[in-house]
């Protein structure tokens, strides 16, 4: 008998069909992060659960469509999570890339990653399990950013890169080329006075982007923050800025991962 | 090998007016620009078996016909992050629309009428559906339903159908957790190769 990776797997039936515990949906997510085959497994899987659904169909009561219909046009759709207009800015020497890993390997790391991601799945769940009856139409930033996370991690191509903060901490980056999206977590980052705070961008040869200000740590985990819309060949930098954010970088990056293109 | 009667294994090309059209991907597509009338086909499309999987899961038509709107809304919102790499549409509404059935389930329902619930659960795949929309797929889902072991069909119906924790179903069927994980796993493996699902 293989011992944890063989008796999770066999998770994948209830997983799918959401017979598990919370408890053990985030071991099970943990362990897709780094089972490519096991992804493969729940999307087919997801994909027989879907027609048993179909095949219960009813027809809902016509009144229903119309309530339905009407209710979408009063509720704001899901904004693409814009970063904003490029500036030029021309990258230094300065910004040095400090270490880059890919691929999901045994590698020494990656137990590291695996805790960081359990964290981002844990929020999701918990995010997910709170908005229960919700039938008004608003959808909160957490609820974005809840979805955006779970697109980034379910994508087929999901790539976990980690890098140390130079200062101190460990970044995490999953991201998805197809979906030019990423999911940004840090832990154990240097406390900064209250007038700094941590703020992200992305990097092009041509010049930088302002992400977003990293909201203060929880429990030593910062983040996460989502990321999309990603052009090739860009990097994700972090700098300490002051609190209410700079327009462009105005300190060395304190991590730099290449996103790969 | 599959339980289904089928040789090859794998179903001819889907009849078009059934329930899962090769379009609702770029449909969806529409509906993450604001197209309302987008919107309108994917609720055509999507509400029955939102609505089915909601009163299988929920037994109550009441609290089924808001989950159904609550899911239909929650596509409408998150249109633009349905990735079509990860799967079909069909696949991520039904996934939307089950966890949300269960979701429901797990925090409103009370013991008792899980209980309940537990003497109706095991039949529920067997009930009638709407004839109109889905007697190709149902049919088609029956059989290979009937092609699993009897283990198998009943932890997959009441999981899938009932709403049941693979150790709520272990309890049901008097049989140990583990052997409840491997059946529902086996059970809907059979149940993709029988569909001839990838």
């Amino acid at each position: 008998m293989r011992a944890r990776g063989a008796g999770l797997h066999t998770l994948v039936g209830a997983y799918v069909m959401d017979a598990v515990s919370e408890a053990d949906r985030t071991s099970f997510e943990r362990h897709l992060l780094t089972c490519e085959q096991c992804r493969e497994e729940v999307r087919g899987l997801r994909e027989a659960a879907a027609r048993l659904a179909e095949a219960a169909a009813v027809s809902p009561r016509p009144e229903l469509r119309e309530q339905t219909l009407q209710a979408a046009a009063r509720i704001r759709q899901q904004p693409p999570l814009v970063v904003s207009q490029k500036r030029r800015f021309p990258v230094g020497r300065q910004w040095r890339h400090v270490s880059r890993s890919a691929g999901a390997g045994a590698r020494p790391w990656l137990a590291r990653v695996a805790v960081v991601a359990a964290v981002v799945l844990a929020v999701t769940a918990t995010v997910f399990g709170l908005h229960l009856s919700s039938m008004q139409g608003r959808l909160s930033a957490a609820e974005r950013r809840d979805t955006a996370i779970a697109t980034v991690l379910g994508a087929r191509d999901a790539t976990t890169l980690t890098a140390k903060v130079t200062t101190g901490g460990m970044a995490t980056v999953v991201m998805s080329h197809r979906k030019r999206a990423l999911v940004f977590i840090a832990s154990g980052l240097t406390r900064l006075p209250a007038a700094q705070a941590y703020e992200l961008w992305l990097m092009s040869p041509t010049g930088e982007t302002p992400v977003g200000m990293l909201p203060p740590a929880r429990r030593g985990m910062s983040g996460p923050m989502v990321v999309d819309r990603l052009g090739p060949g860009e990097k994700l930098a972090m700098t300490v800025e002051p609190v209410a954010g700079a327009g462009q970088p105005t300190s060395a990056p304190v991590v730099l991962v290449a996103l790969g293109s | 090998m599959a339980g289904g009667d089928r040789g090859d294994g794998r179903p001819r090309s889907k009849p078009s007016g059934e329930v899962r059209p090769n379009g609702l991907e770029l449909v969806l597509a529409e509906v993450a620009k604001g197209d309302h009338a987008a919107f309108r086909l994917v609720y055509d499309q999507a509400a029955p078996a939102v609505l089915g999987i909601a009163r299988r899961v929920l037994r109550d038509p009441a609290q089924s016909e808001e989950v159904m709107q609550e899911v239909l809304l929650e596509i409408w919102r998150t249109a633009a992050r349905f990735d079509p790499s990860a799967g079909s549409a069909a696949a991520w509404i039904m996934t939307v629309a089950h966890r949300r059935a269960v979701d429901r389930v797990r925090s409103e329902q009370r013991a008792a009428e899980r209980e309940l619930r537990a003497a109706t659960a095991s039949i529920a795949y067997d009930e009638v559906s709407d004839a109109a929309l889905t007697s190709l797929e149902h049919q088609r889902v029956r059989r290979c339903l009937d092609g699993l072991t009897d283990l198998q069909r009943e932890s997959v119906t009441l999981a899938y159908y009932g709403g049941y924790s693979y150790r709520e179903v272990a309890q049901l069927l008097g049989v140990a957790v583990g052997t409840v994980k491997t059946r529902m796993r086996d059970g809907l493996i059979r149940l993709r190769d029988c569909l001839g699902v990838e």
